[in-house]
Order: structure tokens, then C-alpha cells, then sequence
């Protein structure tokens, strides 16, 4: 498992960690049962505040993707896998939403962004 | 929890430069609190008052629950402290300076000192005048951390560095701050504050012009690039505040803006002569250049700067010492 941030990318770091781990479970790279890296390893590897890492797997816990079992971390949950596929797909609507409001405003229309949309994906 | 760092309108003086005015804010426990500013903007002043190095002309300071004019000695035994110029007996092995630091702190120390070093690949048996800069920096490291202090204060340690030792620095403060303690970092390396920080101060010519958590500060900010019809064209920013403003007259310029109230962004469009706005986050970077360059901070008190904790009652050592100095009014070319 690779992790990577780009602290100037405008996407907060905290929520950079968070997508990285629910994607890295909805790909199934990270399993049901599997530990996540500990706060302070996952920190250190990405040279960030372990305060950030909190934040992130606190939000993942409260949708109940990790839980915390006692005195060995955090463990992904057994229903994490279809829950980081919704949050897979929350994140990228959310950004073509805001990639094609940018098209709107630079006067392409909706044909227009359909075609590149369909061209971009062959 | 009682903050680790209180400063309460705090001022110093030299002769006719001021150096701090009227400073006030505290830091809570178990964070990493970057102090940002230019260079001369009074962040080592700030430090070194603090720890009792140097003695504000007005105001109350508490560390670790202690004054620095009086408990200056307590204090920096407590503390861990990297100047930007660590002074090291040059003659000294790193053994040497690690034996004779280790007999002004409990036990334990030599032991600590050791593993840092090891840690930090530093040779044991090396003269520090044989030490590279890095090396140098890495010992003064080793050694402000060796006694394991609640608090650890780093001022600007890492300038000049090369990446594997600015790697080192980083990862003693994330490990320090997974422990709960304290780390008080004074840098111009805002990528690197971008990502250790929880707390951003942040100092122009003595005043703190901003003092918040990062995500606040960050979440309260809004750069717009935006395009209009012609070059003379004038923009109305009367709705929004704004922070810096550059492009005049080009087609495309850049806009920093907090605090943007819902619809502003709509009302701006509706402007005749603007064609587009593009809305961005703004970096650390961005921030700290647009209040560095903001004319607008001088007359307009921004409201930047998160009210300081309930501070406890100070001892009113200082006013205690005799005269107080009021902090004259100086040219802005006059300041350092």
C-alpha cells in the first residue's frame, strides 16, 4: 500500500488520507479484517501531523469503515468494502460536478462536455 | 487542559525598533504551532522571550505554567531548544557534548541521547568542528530532545538543510506530537508547515496579524482568478473582503479573499465588465504571501486572530520591575 500527499493540491490533508484509505478498501488492496497503519507510522511515512491521521480514520470510524480493537489499532470493518465504493463514488461525482460547472462557466455546452466526456473515455 | 504557552500583550523594544507590539495568543497542549514571518518580523524575539533569554519591555508570558523573567532557568531546563545557530563547543566529540549536556538534566538523558543519535545516524566519536552543517543541526536536535521535554522549540532549524535532514526534524516533531507533547516551530518552510502544523501564527513587523487552527485558517480563505472584458476595467470588491489583489489592469488577475459570505461569488459575477471567476482553495503559501503584501492590515484590525484561551491570572512580575517602556511609533522603513 502506497499513500500520497500533495499538501498544495487544495484538497485538505486529512480528507487526502481519508480518500486514499476508503479507496485503497474499495479496491480491495486493504481487506475486511486487515489492520490499517498505526497513526503514528502512517505520519511519519507521509511526514504529516499524526493529529491529521486521527482526523481521517476518526471520520472513516464514524461510518463505520474501521473500528478500533483493543490494544492492537484499527481493523476495516466487515461491511467497509461496499461502504468505500459509495464513498468512491461520492468523492468523483463530486468532482466531475465542479469539473463540468468549470466547462459550463468557460461557455461549452452540455453537447459539447458530453462528447469530450465520451471521447476522454475510450 | 492548561495551555502550554501563554502570551498576553506582550511588547519589546530595542531602542527605537520595535520588535514585538503587543503580542497576544496561547498554545493548547499537544500540538504543533507554527509561528510564520518574515525574517525580522519578531519570531526569534518572541522565542527567545519565552525562555527567559530575552525580557519584553511590556506584557505577561507563561510557559509551562511558569514566568520567563523569573523561572527563566526552569523553563529552559524543561524545554527543548534549537536556535537557528546552535552554538556547540567545536572542539568537543558529539560523545563529549552529549556527556557535558547530560549533566545539567536528570538521568536518563545520556541513554536518550544515544538512541536520537543513532536514530539520526550521527557519528558518536566525530569532533562537532568536523560535523557538517546537518550534522551540527542533527546533534543540536539529539540534544534539546534527549530529556525528553513537554515542549520543543524550534527556531527556524531546518533552513539551509538538505532534504534528508529536514526529513529528520519532521519526523521528531510527528513523533513528539503522537506522544502529546508540544512542538513551537518557527520556519519558512510553509509546505513543510502545511503539513506538520495544527496551529498557524503568523507575525508582520511585530503584530500577530493571524492566529488559528490550519483547517480554520485555511477553510476561512478563498483565492478567485478572475478574467475581465478589457484592461481598464475597474472591479467593484466592496461586497467581499479582500486581502490582496493582484493583476491591475491585465486581463486575468487574483483575488484573496476570508470570510466569503454565501452569494457573494454571485453578486461579483453579475458585475458587467467580469467575464469569468474561477473560485480555488488557497495554499498556506498564498495566505501568508497575501498578508505579508495586504495594505489594508495596517488600518483595519482583521479579525484573523483567535481570541487567546481563558488565561489564568498572571503575576504582575513585570510591571513589578520598575518602568514599563511603551513601545514607541516607528516608520514602517525603521523596523527590522
Amino acid at each position: 500500500m502506497y499513500f500520497e500527499i500533495d499538501s498544495s493540491n487544495g484538497v485538505p490533508v486529512w480528507e487526502q488520507v481519508y480518500r486514499q484509505v476508503a479507496f485503497a478498501i474499495a479496491n480491495g488492496i486493504i481487506v475486511p479484517g486487515e489492520h490499517v497503519p498505526s497513526v503514528r507510522s502512517l505520519a511519519r511515512d507521509l511526514a504529516i501531523n499524526p493529529n491529521t491521521v486521527v482526523r481521517a480514520y476518526r471520520d472513516l470510524q464514524a461510518e463505520g469503515v474501521v473500528e478500533v480493537i483493543r490494544g492492537s489499532g484499527m481493523m476495516v470493518t466487515k461491511a467497509a468494502r461496499g461502504k468505500c465504493k459509495t464513498i468512491r463514488t461520492r468523492v468523483f461525482k463530486h468532482q466531475m460536478k465542479s469539473m463540468i460547472q468549470e466547462a459550463r462557466r468557460s461557455q461549452l455546452s452540455d453537447d459539447e462536455i458530453r462528447q469530450l466526456l465520451e471521447r476522454s473515455l475510450k | 487542559m492548561e495551555p502550554v504557552i501563554e502570551v498576553k500583550n506582550v511588547s519589546k523594544s530595542f531602542r527605537k525598533t520595535v520588535a514585538l507590539n503587543g503580542v497576544s495568543f496561547s498554545v493548547p497542549a499537544g500540538v504543533v504551532f507554527a509561528v510564520l514571518g518574515e525574517n525580522g518580523a519578531g519570531k526569534t524575539t518572541l522565542i527567545r522571550s519565552l525562555l527567559g533569554l530575552e525580557r519584553p519591555s511590556s506584557g505577561n508570558m507563561k510557559m509551562l505554567g511558569m514566568d520567563p523573567v523569573k523561572d527563566g532557568l526552569a523553563i529552559r531546563r524543561q524545554t527543548g531548544y534549537v536556535s537557528d545557530s546552535p552554538a556547540l563547543y567545536q572542539w568537543m566529540t558529539v560523545r563529549q557534548i552529549a556527556h557535558f549536556t547530560a549533566s545539567f538534566y536528570p538521568d536518563g538523558f545520556l541513554a536518550s541521547f544515544e538512541q536520537l543519535a543513532s536514530e539520526l545516524d550521527l557519528p558518536l566519536d566525530e569532533r562537532i568542528k568536523n560535523l557538517s552543517k546537518g550534522g551540527r543541526a542533527k546533534v543540536s536536535l539529539a540534544l534539546s530532545m534527549a530529556h525528553q521535554p513537554e515542549l520543543l522549540i524550534l527556531d527556524e532549524p531546518t533552513s539551509g538543510l538538505d532534504a534528508i535532514v529536514r526529513r529528520h526534524f519532521l519526523n521528531s516533531m510527528i513523533d513528539i506530537a503522537a506522544e502529546g507533547r508540544t512542538v513551537l516551530l518557527s520556519s519558512h518552510q510553509i509546505g513543510e508547515v502545511e503539513r506538520v502544523a495544527d496551529w498557524v501564527a503568523v507575525i508582520r513587523q511585530g503584530e500577530l496579524v493571524a492566529c488559528d487552527e490550519l483547517a480554520n485558517l485555511k477553510a476561512r480563505f478563498e483565492r478567485w482568478i478572475i478574467t475581465v472584458d478589457s484592461p481598464e476595467s475597474a472591479i467593484e470588491t466592496s461586497g467581499v473582503h479582500l486581502v490582496n489583489h493582484e493583476g491591475k489592469g491585465r486581463k486575468r488577475q487574483q483575488l484573496v479573499l476570508f470570510d466569503v459570505a454565501a452569494g457573494a461569488i454571485e453578486k461579483f459575477r453579475q458585475q458587467e465588465n467580469i467575464v469569468d471567476v474561477e473560485v480555488h482553495c488557497a495554499s498556506l503559501e498564498e495566505i501568508f504571501v497575501a498578508l505579508m503584501k495586504s495594505q489594508a492590515l495596517a488600518s483595519v484590525s482583521y479579525p484573523l486572530v483567535k481570541p487567546a484561551g481563558v488565561a489564568g491570572e498572571f503575576s504582575n512580575a513585570l510591571t513589578g520591575h520598575g518602568k514599563t517602556i511603551v513601545p514607541s511609533v516607528v516608520d514602517a522603513e525603521d523596523q527590522p
